[in-house]
């Protein structure tokens, strides 16, 4: 079944043109001939002598490598319904708040001798009264810690080596790419959370090595990780037949090791790849005995990649491709969730490619457009009669972004929506960022899912959330 | 992130403010036409960018106007910035320049890389660093000097426009009058660009007040098509930097949004020994090597 747009679609543009027309243009002011500015305006601000002063000073303590960022969430699902899940079967879906909690993100970055860097990034988050964790908690405030990044880098020459806690990326199609599966990722929120929040790092060394326009950089992760299951609580959640566990590593030790070259040439960069990894979402089995824990099993696989981009005046095109080889047939993609349904336990070849443009319409605007598309190769081999993949033929999905920027940027208003490929399922997203000063922001967003029965997104069919965070940064 | 766009940043806006002392003996002979006036600033311009180490404060505000005087009606917002730039190609006309946020502290790290050809063939091109996206990432900023619009530098009132100078072969140049401006004796040009020039243009008519003694633009106006002034432009604190006349203030103000942008130029160093492989994406992701880096120039000029 296929589905169409929703109303909110209509109704997020128009908020975005009415906006927009807020901030149309006025008649110029007149300024008399003789008008005059302060000539010392920015040269007293002491501020700036802290920023340019030397540490030998004392004007630079080691609390100015520190930026911190506080911020307080609202968010809730504000469209009561009902899913008709089967016939005579209907899923009530009420109005209710899903987060209320406060955040505190730290970053520390600290070159404490020449050539030498300490980064780290880490979060605090505390849920208050009808936040989903609050309620899995037992209705009792909670709070939750997490280092994000802990690394220490040294470069010399052409070389930079950096050991410990943090994140790989690759692909050219931002945040869509078919090529950034290194990383582990959490997503549990239905809100648009910031990427570091939801990228999770992990234990490596990378070593890179720059040339005369190019570059190579290689990792070994030395600890890889997988997706956590959704957080019992969570908009994602579901009660599953067993409990999904962390994975049973039983003293075997694994690696993910791989490498990229790159270089630019002018009006372009290009890429090329390769890596052994692990699939970052573990596939859940049955326990054989029938009672106890789901059994979370991993996939090794290599992954061969290209990726290029090409900028044409204020069109800006980008191309990532991937090979897959020995990956698991029938492994769910579906974030936190696995299939737990007699697994077939085939290894097959997929390729994958994620394309897509922005184009910078002027100063203030923007659109872009990526789609992401795989295809398992050779599908029906090894198959039993009547048996079929879960992601049979091509799949994927598509992403389509326009941003308007107002007030020298202080004002921005967005509209993201995202699909799959065979249109089961419609995310609509209306965000507006507003920055009040360089310390207060406050964002905005309304999100819309509207999807098909045949989608896993059909739980969250109907589903209307409005949220808001303001934020402190110093 | 509100620097999707900007480009060439400190290097340019050092063009359009300064020039060399060799002017001055040049303002001594004959009477110049505008012409010349302003290709001899735009030939010796160069020399004011190419192996520079800056420090800046970029501040925005929305403003008001009292007793002539212009004064900002709110809190103004401030970044403060490190710039290196370098001039390469055959006759040093192409530039490469990298702009590094220290304040906010929100975009602290965010770093710039940006190549300028003087080719009208080439494209500019831009690099930003999305230390969300851990990642460097090329921007689709377009190239002033080709069929696109201006891009604003830094989110601030300035755009490349502003600051670009050259293809002067694109505009009728007057010289309408000598006056005087911030009691100094100057040459009040018109620039009206041409058929092409003006699709690539927001203005259709600046007028500058060109110092005569120091060859720098103390005013700059700039008209629509319709003839209103949509902008100004204010330079004061012009002080003899390393040879070179330099305003470290320059104010942009929109007079269609009522808001400014002031950049002090709080430091200016040329004849720095910029290492080449500083202006690449290097420095955009390996922060041990910038910093390294920085530290060598910042000792250069203490």
């Amino acid at each position: 079944m296929l589905i169409s747009p929703r109303p909110e679609l209509l109704a997020g543009l128009l908020t975005l043109l009415l906006s927009t027309a807020l901030w149309a243009q006025d008649e110029p002011l007149v300024l008399d001939d003789d008008v005059s500015f302060d000539p010392d305006f920015g040269f007293d601000e002491p501020l700036f002598d802290e920023d340019f002063a030397d540490s030998d000073d004392g004007g630079v303590t080691w609390l100015d490598n520190f930026t911190v960022r506080l911020s307080q969430q609202i968010s809730g699902q504000i469209n009561s319904h009902g899913v008709t899940l089967a016939q005579g079967f209907t899923l009530p879906r009420e109005a209710e708040t899903e987060t209320n909690r406060f955040g505190i993100n730290l970053r520390y970055q600290n070159p404490f001798a020449p050539g030498w860097l300490l980064q780290s990034s880490a979060q605090a988050r505390f849920y208050w009264n009808e936040d989903y964790e609050y309620r899995a908690g037992g209705n009792r405030i909670d709070s939750e810690y997490r280092i994000n990044e802990l690394f220490v880098q040294r470069s010399f020459g052409q070389h930079s080596v950096k050991l410990g806690q943090q994140t790989v990326v690759w692909g050219e199609t931002v945040g869509n790419s078919v090529l950034d599966v290194i990383n582990t990722s959490e997503f549990r929120d239905l809100t648009i959370i910031d990427i570091e929040d939801a990228r999770l790092n992990q234990m490596m060394l990378v070593w890179d090595y720059f040339g005369e326009g190019s570059s190579l950089s290689s990792f070994i992760n030395l600890y890889p990780e997988f997706n956590p299951p959704a957080v019992r609580g969570s908009p994602f959640f579901f009660e599953p037949q067993f409990n999904l566990t962390d994975y049973d590593r039983d003293d075997q030790w694994l690696f993910e090791i791989g490498t990229q070259w790159r270089k630019s040439f002018e009006g372009s960069d290009i890429a090329l790849m390769a890596a052994y990894l692990y699939e970052n979402q573990l596939r859940y089995e049955d326990p054989v005995s029938g009672v106890g824990d789901a059994v979370g099993r991993k996939n090794d696989f290599v992954l061969l990649g290209f990726s290029a981009n090409r900028a044409i005046g204020k069109l800006l095109l980008a191309f990532d491709l991937a090979y897959s080889h020995d990956v698991l047939a029938d492994s769910f993609n579906f974030p936190g969730t696995g299939n737990l349904a007699s697994p077939l336990n085939l290894q097959k070849d997929r390729i994958g490619t994620s394309f897509g443009f922005e184009y910078a319409i002027n100063n203030d605007q923007n659109i872009s457009l990526g789609i992401q598309a795989q295809k398992t190769l050779d599908e029906n081999s090894g198959l039993q009669p009547g048996q079929t993949l879960v992601n049979e033929g091509v799949s994927g999905s598509w992403l389509v972004r326009y941003s308007n920027s107002l007030r020298n940027g202080d004002l921005v208003l967005s509209v993201t929506s995202q699909g799959d490929l065979d249109a089961e399922s419609l995310l609509l997203f209306v965000g507006a960022d507003y920055r009040f000063n360089d310390n207060w922001s406050l964002n905005g967003q309304i999100i819309s899912i509207t999807s098909s029965s045949d989608s896993p997104l059909v739980y969250f069919s109907e589903d209307v959330r409005l949220g808001a965070t303001l934020s402190y940064s110093f | 992130m509100r620097t999707t766009g900007s480009v060439r940043f400190a290097a340019a806006l050092l063009l359009a403010a300064s020039c060399t002392t060799a002017f001055t003996s040049y303002s001594l002979a004959q009477a110049l036409t505008g012409q010349e006036i302003m290709q001899r600033v735009e030939d010796y311009q160069r020399a004011t960018t190419d192996s520079a180490f800056n420090r800046m404060q970029l501040s925005t505000c929305k403003f008001g106007v009292r007793d002539s005087r212009i004064t900002c009606a709110e809190r103004p917002r401030v970044m403060s910035l490190e710039s290196v730039g370098k001039n390469y190609g055959p006759e040093l006309k192409d530039t490469k320049n990298i702009t590094i946020v220290l304040e906010p502290a929100a975009e602290r790290g965010i770093g710039m890389l940006s190549y300028a050809y003087d080719d009208a063939d080439r494209d500019n091109e831009t690099w930003l660093y999305l230390s969300a996206l851990g990642r460097v990432k090329r921007i689709a900023s377009g190239n002033s000097d080709d069929d696109t619009e201006p891009a604003s530098v830094f989110g601030s009132e300035f755009t490349t426009e502003d600051t670009d100078t050259g293809k002067l072969e694109e505009y009728t140049i007057n010289l309408l009058e000598e006056t005087t401006e911030s009691d100094r004796a100057v040459w009040k040009v018109e620039m009206i660009p041409n058929e092409e020039r003006a699709r690539k243009s927001r203005y259709a008519r600046t007028i500058s007040y060109i110092d005569k003694e120091r060859y720098v633009a103390l005013r700059v106006e700039m008209y629509d098509q319709y003839g209103k002034e949509v902008k100004r432009m204010l330079a004061s604190r012009v002080e003899m930097v390393n040879d070179v006349w330099v305003a470290r203030s320059l104010t942009m103000m929109n007079l269609v949004t009522n808001r400014l942008s002031n950049m002090a130029i709080l430091e200016i160093h040329t004849g720095i020994d910029v290492d080449d492989e500083f202006l690449t994406q290097r420095t955009l992701t390996d922060v041990a090597f910038r910093e390294t880096e920085l530290q060598q120039l910042r000792a250069q000029v203490e």
